[in-house]
């Protein structure tokens, strides 16, 4: 995949997340609706492809005030990856070199690799996480569970080791799938499934949409530097 | 001071920590009572948006592309950290509101008859101590008119 092309598909995929996420605000308050329907609008635009360039800088804007509104995310790392992709995408743009381009579409696959490989470092050094307590700890009495039914996972503790040690290692061996463009692929889709999986049972849908937005950055980043 | 702020907002989304779920930490929960009066003190709290039992996987799947509720909860969960947090005076207010506004948008929503003036809400964190679960209330709001302008 070219950079230009990547750029696009990420452009793209980032409308179709903005538009999810608009929707999700145009019934709630005024103050909210105004700002999430500008931002409909511009997803809608950054789509069909006009003055992306612009269109990126209106976005980026428009999330600042978002942030500010909020006073800070509204969704934790689902918003600060909105924000990291829309200010990369600016960034390419803005860019007065194809090197300067490549360096700051880079930083976003760069990004997306550390999403990884540190939430899983911040685990393996934790005791909790090793031994399978703090998993249970998130189904017995976290917020995040969408049902009270998931809380009885919290009675499984050889399940929930096995989990524990299935996400650590694949967090910590992601950056490893870059050799290759078929390990990357492969690795992708684990990781697009364990998105999945934490929209299922914790109602992170936001995180699935925005997490695979950036996924052209890292396969286009792969064949830049490993083809 | 404007600019300011926004850059202490955005800095954390372009260089981010990506520590997710590095410990668990006390989980809050939110808890409101509807009062007749603002000297009421016999108060009930009921948990504000209780978790249902069970929800199938359609409704999963249904949630991908829906769930602004859930959403919701969870800026609330945001909120109620940062009431608790190291967090400045205008942002405790600024979360307190918050809260203030979707409960009472929920209130008034969901119970067309309701009859009490006022209502108040209160943090309730659950943290693992050993083997029991602990709950501990760290933070009790001011008391707020149903019908008031302030949260909207």
């Amino acid at each position: 995949m070219n950079l230009e092309t990547a750029i696009r598909l990420t452009e793209i995929l980032l409308g179709f997340a903005f538009i999810q996420q608009s929707i999700e605000h145009l019934t709630v308050f005024s103050n909210e609706r105004r700002l999430f329907l500008a931002r409909l609008i511009l997803a809608l635009l950054l789509i069909i492809g006009i003055q992306t360039a612009w269109i990126n800088f209106l976005l980026l804007l428009l999330g600042l005030a978002i942030l500010n509104v909020f006073q800070g995310p509204y969704n934790g790392g689902a918003d600060r990856m909105s924000l990291l992709i829309l200010s990369c995408l600016c960034l390419a743009h803005l860019a007065p070199t194809p090197h300067w381009q490549e360096l700051a579409f880079g930083y976003l696959a760069l990004q997306l690799i550390l999403s990884y490989f540190i939430s899983g470092w911040v685990k393996v050094v934790n005791p909790e996480w090793r031994n399978g307590q703090a998993l249970r700890d998130v189904f017995q009495f976290s917020a995040y569970p969408v049902s009270e039914s998931l809380r009885q996972l919290s009675q499984s503790p050889r399940l929930l080791l096995s989990m524990s040690w299935w996400v650590i290692l694949f967090e910590l061996l992601f950056p490893l799938a870059l050799v290759s463009s078929t390990s990357l692929i492969v690795a992708l889709i684990f990781a697009a499934m364990f998105h999945l999986s934490n929209a299922f049972l914790f109602g992170l849908n936001r995180f699935f949409w925005i997490w695979i937005t950036a996924y052209p950055s890292i396969i286009w980043f792969q064949s830049r530097i490993f083809s | 001071m404007k600019l300011f702020q926004t850059i202490k907002l955005l800095l954390p989304a372009l260089i981010p920590s990506w520590d997710f779920f590095e410990s668990i930490a006390p989980s809050p929960r939110i808890q409101f009572s509807l009062l007749n009066s603002e000297k009421q003190t016999d108060k009930h709290w009921a948990e504000f948006r209780p978790r249902p039992q069970y929800v199938s996987l359609i409704k999963m799947l249904k949630r991908m592309l829906w769930n602004p509720w859930w959403n919701e909860s969870l800026f609330l969960v945001s909120c109620a950290e940062r009431i608790v947090g190291n967090s400045s005076p205008e942002l405790i207010l600024h979360s307190e509101q918050e809260i203030f506004k979707r409960i009472k948008n929920d209130l008034l929503q969901k119970h067309q008859s309701l009859t009490a003036s006022h209502f108040q809400f209160r943090l309730v964190f659950v943290q693992r101590q050993g083997k029991e679960l602990k709950e501990e209330v760290a933070f009790i709001s001011r008391i707020q008119a149903v019908a008031s302008e302030e949260s909207q």
